[in-house]
């Protein structure tokens, strides 16, 4: 839409993977109406991009930030694993609890 | 007390006052060396905007810093403020007097002296190692355990097992370190007990990741009362992989039975390669 004659819509990403299924319709798309689209919107920016599988990303905003504290974001991300973060349920994770056996009641050393 | 207040007040505008290269070389220069408040009686009725009385009354610049040292048992700042500029200097000297910034500044303190660094590793029963580089250090597990204190808290850990510490703060992520206080060891046939821990007894371990935990609400209510707080705490912890355990006899893994026609076909090629 335009207002006053400006376009309104500057760029326009397209997402897309070339594996899934549920990528059909707009793989066809952008072999069909796409490049008319294009030509059609010359003022607009159209950028395809390919995104296979998952993805994990963590956005952090840094609005009216010090340079030191975004380098303490920047820090803290490179230090984190980057898994969801939940509520940990125990301190220690093992996957092996026992050695000398688990204790029972009718144990004799 | 509404001396003291005063005083603070009084010192504060001084310092905003008088700008001068000169004072705030005084500053400097004093400020190691001088904790002590030497003022007499008659100069505290003096109104605030007398800088020359103040000037030879501002003696000791860590004045203002003896209320706050009864928040905080650190004022670490000092050797980090001597390197500012003295515009910077005033300014911090007015920024710390507030709690809350206390905190951000006892955090940034620096360990410039590494002994200061051990020493503090110690207090947390870790030693620094090496970062790894291409190493390999993740063995399969072998049924050994050892008990570990790490600061107040203690795991019976084994190879292989994630242990998730409150934050330690001298390593980095994927840092070697070597957990030297361990109370317990034991395998399948022995069991070693400390008093209190195993002198030659080691665990290492790598750091794996420095993150947050999720975020509780502390949420704070009394009824009929119009008092309702709600507060959010994330914790900071450190995830430790524990990669070895050493000071105890392991009982010898027999590599699995391979089947024959590889390893005579191996020894075939080096002997024709020789």
């Amino acid at each position: 839409m335009s207002q006053r004659g400006v376009w309104q819509l500057k760029r326009l990403t397209v997402n897309y993977c070339n594996w899934g299924g549920s990528s059909r319709g707009i793989r066809a798309f952008m072999e069909t109406h796409l490049p008319a689209f294009k030509e059609s919107n010359p003022q607009l920016e159209v950028v395809t991009e390919e995104i296979r599988g998952n993805r994990n990303e963590r956005v952090v905003c840094v609005k009216n930030m010090t340079p030191e504290d975004v380098l303490e974001c920047a820090t803290k991300l490179r230090n984190s694993l980057g898994r969801k973060v939940l509520k940990l349920k125990t301190r220690h994770v093992t996957k092996h609890p026992s050695v000398q056996g688990t204790w029972t009641t009718e144990l004799n050393l | 007390m509404a001396t003291k207040r005063c005083f603070q007040t009084l010192a504060r505008q001084s310092s905003i006052f008088s700008p001068n290269p000169s004072l705030q070389y005084l500053h400097r220069t004093l400020k190691p060396h001088l904790q002590t408040l030497t003022l007499t009686l008659a100069s505290t009725s003096q109104t605030p905007k007398d800088d020359h009385i103040w000037h030879s009354l501002i003696l000791s610049p860590n004045t203002h810093f003896a209320f706050a040292r009864s928040f905080s048992s650190n004022r670490g700042n000092d050797t980090a403020s001597d390197e500012d500029d003295g515009v910077g200097d005033s300014e911090d000297e007015d920024g710390e007097i507030s709690d809350g910034e206390e905190v951000l500044t006892a955090n940034r303190r620096e360990y410039s002296v590494e002994e200061k660094e051990t020493e503090a590793a110690a207090i947390g029963y870790k030693v620094i190692g090496q970062l790894e580089r291409a190493e390999r250090v993740f063995k399969d597990y072998e049924p050994v355990f050892a008990v570990i204190q790490i600061g107040s808290h203690q795991f019976k850990v084994s190879n292989g097992d994630c242990v998730y510490t409150e934050r330690l703060k001298f390593c980095e992520v994927n840092d070697k370190l070597i957990l030297n206080r361990v109370l317990m060891l034991g395998s399948k046939t022995q069991t070693m007990i400390g008093r209190p821990i195993l002198p030659e007894a080691a665990v290492h371990a790598v750091v794996e990741e420095h993150a947050l935990d999720a975020k509780v609400i502390i949420f704070k209510k009394k009824r009929r009362k119009n008092y309702r707080r709600t507060k959010g705490h994330r914790q900071e912890l450190t995830k430790l992989r524990i990669t070895d355990i050493q000071g105890i006899e392991k009982p010898d893994k027999t590599a699995p039975a391979k089947p024959e026609k590889s390893p005579p076909g191996k020894t075939e090629k080096a002997s024709v390669k020789k």
